[in-house]
């Protein structure tokens, strides 16, 4: 989340909001993405034992994604306005589960959440914390769409880089010796 | 009940543990990371080169959803799309190893990995699918485990 790391409540739970699915833009998806009779034909989907057209379970998550996206910039939008410095997010490294449970169909509105289940600091790269989110999208019924635990980082606000290893940033940074010392690493 | 669509297509019976899939390839070209990201996942790192070289990543790159997005597409064209998928269930494990990068093309393979049946549904199997998408410089950029649905021939 746009929160610093160390302000990052276990169990907290963010609205994503909701987002309508239509029939072109199901099929739209799934015709780039995942063209298999039930997301791109709506004749032939009727033979499947979805009975009709669905979502591609990519497509759900993939939206999933977009909601993440704008809640976190709406809310660094925020935090600015307010005169406060937000914190950073990074990449991720990826997603430990996916479930698909209740296809989506056209007409469909699915809401989204993200819960923080756990955090830790990064063994790997020092400065920046992991943190373990879980994302769950359901219908206009409350049926589960699909619930996935993912990875992220975030930077540390109040780390300190210890001695040992600012010596060694700035030593890769001088030619010859750094990339040697990169090789190595 | 036949369903006549996949009624001539290989089924649960017809696959075997350790089967490989060649994925073929795909290059990602600027407009499909623009296209996707502008729809899914609007950062500046991937939808503006001159913010993508001042990121982490040094470049312009796909979005991991789109990454992911485009590994399906070559298995349904490869394999989902000529057996008797009937949806999938999930995945588990999903690694994005290296970011994809403009001009790159990704391609790989996928393995059979276990095929049960289901034991609430007798009309199904459930298929287990690894991941090994790699770029042109032969360098990891996704793994993951996909979970899908294929009918069964016989459904006593």
């Amino acid at each position: 989340m746009t929160r610093w790391f160390e302000n990052i409540v276990i169990d907290e739970v963010f609205p994503l909001g909701d987002h309508t699915f239509s029939t072109e833009e199901i099929i739209r998806f799934a015709t780039l993405y995942d063209p298999q009779y039930f997301h791109i034909d709506e004749e032939a989907a009727r033979h499947s034992h979805f009975g009709g057209l669905v979502a591609s379970g990519w497509h759900t998550v993939s939206v999933g994604h977009r909601k993440m996206v704008d809640t976190l910039e709406a809310e660094e939008e925020r935090l600015r306005d307010e005169g406060n410095e937000p914190g950073v997010s990074g990449p991720s490294p990826g997603v430990n589960s996916m479930e698909f449970k209740v296809p989506v169909r056209p007409g469909d509105t699915v809401t989204y959440e993200l819960v923080v289940t756990d955090k830790r600091a990064s063994n790997s790269i020092p400065g920046w914390g992991l943190l373990f989110n879980r994302i769950t999208a359901k219908n206009q019924r409350g049926e589960l769409v699909y619930k996935a635990e993912l990875v992220a980082f975030s930077k540390l606000r109040d780390y300190r880089m210890p001695l040992q290893l600012k010596v060694l940033l700035a030593l890769t940074r001088i030619p010859v010796i750094g990339p040697l010392l990169k090789r190595g690493t | 009940m036949t369903n006549p669509v996949t009624k001539d297509r290989r089924h649960f019976e017809d696959l075997a543990v350790g089967e490989v899939i060649d994925l073929g390839h795909v290059s990602v070209s600027r407009e499909m990371i623009f296209s996707f990201a502008r729809e899914f996942d609007p950062l500046p790192f991937h939808l503006d080169e001159a913010a993508a070289k001042a990121s982490l990543l040094g470049g312009l790159a796909s979005s991991g959803w789109q990454t992911g997005a485009l590994s399906l597409r070559m298995l349904v064209d490869s394999f989902l799309g000529k057996i008797a998928s009937a949806g999938g269930l999930g995945f588990t494990n999903l690694k994005w190893k290296n970011p994809v990068m403009v001009g790159d093309t990704i391609g790989g393979t996928v393995t059979i990995a276990e095929l049960r049946r289901s034991e609430s549904h007798p009309q199904w199997g459930i298929l287990t699918l690894d991941f090994n998408v790699q770029n042109q410089k032969q360098a990891p950029v996704l793994t993951m485990r996909l979970a899908n649905l294929v009918e069964t021939r016989s459904q006593a």
